[in-house]
């Protein structure tokens, strides 16, 4: 018998778990919830750890060591913010975006061919983690990577610079920016078409650990207990990724995560079938996907969520009827009080109607698409972006659809897609729909380094089907 | 020596793909490094693949007799998007109906192609013609200058 403890530190909350591992199985033995100390990020986590354990909470930490094997993950303010930099919009810029995206990070800015002046005044003044600087094909396009890297050196920016474009000019784009922390990684896109996007996600990852968590506290965890912490998105990525290899009847699985800031989407599946009248355009996506949206969120970015999906609350209230004016001001007092819990009827309906508008807009973000084209050959279908039509299952995870008992959270919106402009989206077809019950997916997840089968076996043990 | 890249693809809502898969066949073995874009491609998405990987030359086919109006505008769109050096080659059954090819290539050069072909062409005389004219566009310097930028606007190489 082994017991292990996963920490995350979330923005507001660090969560804790317990598990015993026997027989190689994980069983949930406690959960343990403090607010998070943002000037010092290892009180709240050695509060957590101790209640864990069983401890008084003003146990020293170093005293706490040994008593369980530990894992922790961070979300780092709501997630690493990258800058993206690519060539042309629709293939490296998109394919950097993806890998920032996939790596846990929240891509704040990104800019394709020339950096003007302007772009670069942009980027001193929102300050990035870290710049994903790509471009070109290997021995492809030199010129715009070589200008954008002068421009960069002049750049008055601290982060590190993570350069996965054309392999040719690596060496020059070093050299350029020696005064500047240049990573040098392998293309994320070496050849039109092909997505090579691995090499910049553990770029990233170790840029994270290194630079990141020595701010706040966690190089003290690091030191005492040897473990490195994983990016929070990253810790859910990962388990989406084992859980169909250990689990094959869990082949083709998304999972939602809402949360007060963000919308994560994750999907496991592939991405384009080759079939003789469907014809893809643009890149083939990843088989693990994730999507992040910094715009929709239940309490930090409720303003913008209700900007962006203004369109599809109002109808749904007019079907409702109910008044717009309403749900502005619960939008208001939300967005000012994010620790606000919904108190009367009408609010538990306003915080899911904004529920399912972060499901809408982050699967039709995340989710491609079919284009009808009758050519001289017959009916063929262009698609764009990723398949997601054999998905048979979908996760919520996070704190609101964790507990949403209804799938129609996850349905409705998922319904009104159907008809979304003149292009048919490629939805989940029949999908089965779960959750997360204990909110244990990004806990889970800081175990799949290790323990996959077991981790991943604990999570599905965990959701709960709904529909 | 390095290999000059060529776009290959079919414009348009076009799905012929046998003789775009001879035409990579036999452009790579003539020493080319080619990147082929497939059927149904757009002219943006020709465009974008040559800017990426700093492409010689467009190779468009066009086999189902529209290729009038899809490859309209082509020769505008890359030099809005940079690419004034690029050489277009266009090829194929490039209009419906029975026009004598010299009536057929006019349009096409008049729109900015740089050489147009009948659908039964030798293509090692077209791989013949297309090494002629990327030597005679972008000469040797070319290479080395592409290398170095800097923020004078473009120089054109000393070939041209």
């Amino acid at each position: 018998m082994k017991r292990i403890i996963s920490i995350d530190i979330g923005s507001t909350w660090t969560k804790g778990a317990s598990f015993v591992l026997e027989n190689s199985t994980l069983k949930l033995e406690k959960k343990m919830l403090e607010p998070t100390t943002q000037f010092d990020l290892v009180q709240g986590f050695s509060k957590v750890l101790s209640g864990l354990l069983g401890q008084d909470k003003s146990t020293p930490l170093a005293r706490l060591r040994g008593s369980a094997e530990i894992f922790f993950s961070s979300s780092a303010k709501g997630g690493l913010r990258i800058s993206a930099i690519g060539l042309v919009p629709d293939l490296t810029l998109h394919l950097a975006k993806l890998a920032a995206m996939s790596a846990g990070g929240k891509v704040i800015q990104s800019f394709s061919f020339s950096l003007t002046r302007s772009d670069v005044k942009e980027l001193e003044k929102q300050q990035p983690d870290i710049v994903l600087f790509s471009g070109g094909t290997d021995g492809g396009n030199s010129k715009y990577i070589l200008e954008n890297a002068l421009k960069l050196r002049e750049a008055e920016m601290a982060c590190p610079i993570v350069y996965a474009g054309n392999r040719a000019v690596a060496d020059e784009v070093a050299e350029i920016l020696r005064e500047k922390e240049v990573i040098v990684t392998e293309n994320l896109m070496p050849e039109i078409g092909q997505v090579n996007i691995e090499p910049t996600r553990e770029k990233i990852r170790e840029i994270f650990l290194k630079r990141i968590v020595s701010g706040r506290g966690l190089s003290r965890i690091v030191e005492i207990f040897g473990t490195q912490p994983k990016p929070t998105p990253l810790a859910v990525f990962d388990l989406i990724s084992a859980i169909p290899v250990y689990h094959p009847a869990w082949s083709d699985v998304a999972a939602v995560d809402i949360g007060g800031a963000t919308t994560d989407f994750y999907s496991n599946t592939e991405s384009y079938l080759e079939t003789d009248t469907v014809i893809l355009k643009g890149l083939r996506e990843p088989k693990v996907k994730r999507t992040v949206e910094g715009d929709l969120g239940l309490r930090v970015s409720a303003h913008s969520l209700f900007d962006t999906a203004r369109d599809y609350l109002e109808e749904r209230l007019r079907g409702l009827g109910l008044q717009m004016t309403r749900l502005e001001s619960f939008v208001a007092k939300i967005a000012e009080n994010t620790e606000c819990l919904p108190q009367t009827e009408e609010e538990i309906l306003f915080d899911r109607l904004l529920a399912e508008a972060c499901v809408y807009f982050s699967a039709l973000r995340h989710i491609g698409g079919w284009k009808e084209t009758f050519t001289p050959q017959g009916k063929v279908y262009v698609q764009t972006g990723k398949d997601l039509r054999r998905i048979k299952a979908i996760i919520g995870s996070g704190g609101y659809l964790s507990r949403e008992n209804s799938p129609e959270v996850i349905l409705c919106p998922l319904e009104k897609l159907k008809f979304y402009g003149e292009e048919r989206k490629l939805l989940p077809e029949n999908p089965e729909i779960f959750r997360d019950r204990d909110y244990l997916f990004p806990l889970l997840g800081n175990l799949v380094e290790k323990y996959p089968a077991e981790a991943t076996a604990a999570a599905l043990a965990s959701v709960e089907k709904i529909s | 020596m390095k290999k000059d890249t060529i776009i290959l693809g079919v414009i348009g809502s076009d799905c012929h793909s046998v003789g775009n898969k001879i035409l990579e066949l036999v452009f790579s073995s003539e020493g080319f490094h080619v990147v082929n874009l497939g059927v149904m491609v757009s002219q943006q998405e020709f465009v974008n693949a040559a800017i990426e990987t700093n492409a010689k030359a467009i190779l468009v086919s066009s086999l189902y007799g529209h290729g009038e109006i899809d490859c309209q505008g082509f020769r505008d769109l890359c030099i809005e998007k940079g690419l004034d050096q690029i050489i277009l080659y266009v090829g194929g059954n490039l209009v419906v109906g029975k026009k004598p090819f010299s009536v057929v290539e006019e349009k096409f050069k008049k729109m900015g192609f740089d050489r147009v072909f009948p659908p039964d062409v030798d293509l090692k005389k077209v791989a013949e013609l297309l090494r002629q004219d990327i030597k005679e566009k972008f000469g040797q310097e070319a290479a080395a200058e592409e290398k170095q930028p800097d923020a004078s606007p473009k120089k054109h190489s000393a070939a041209n």
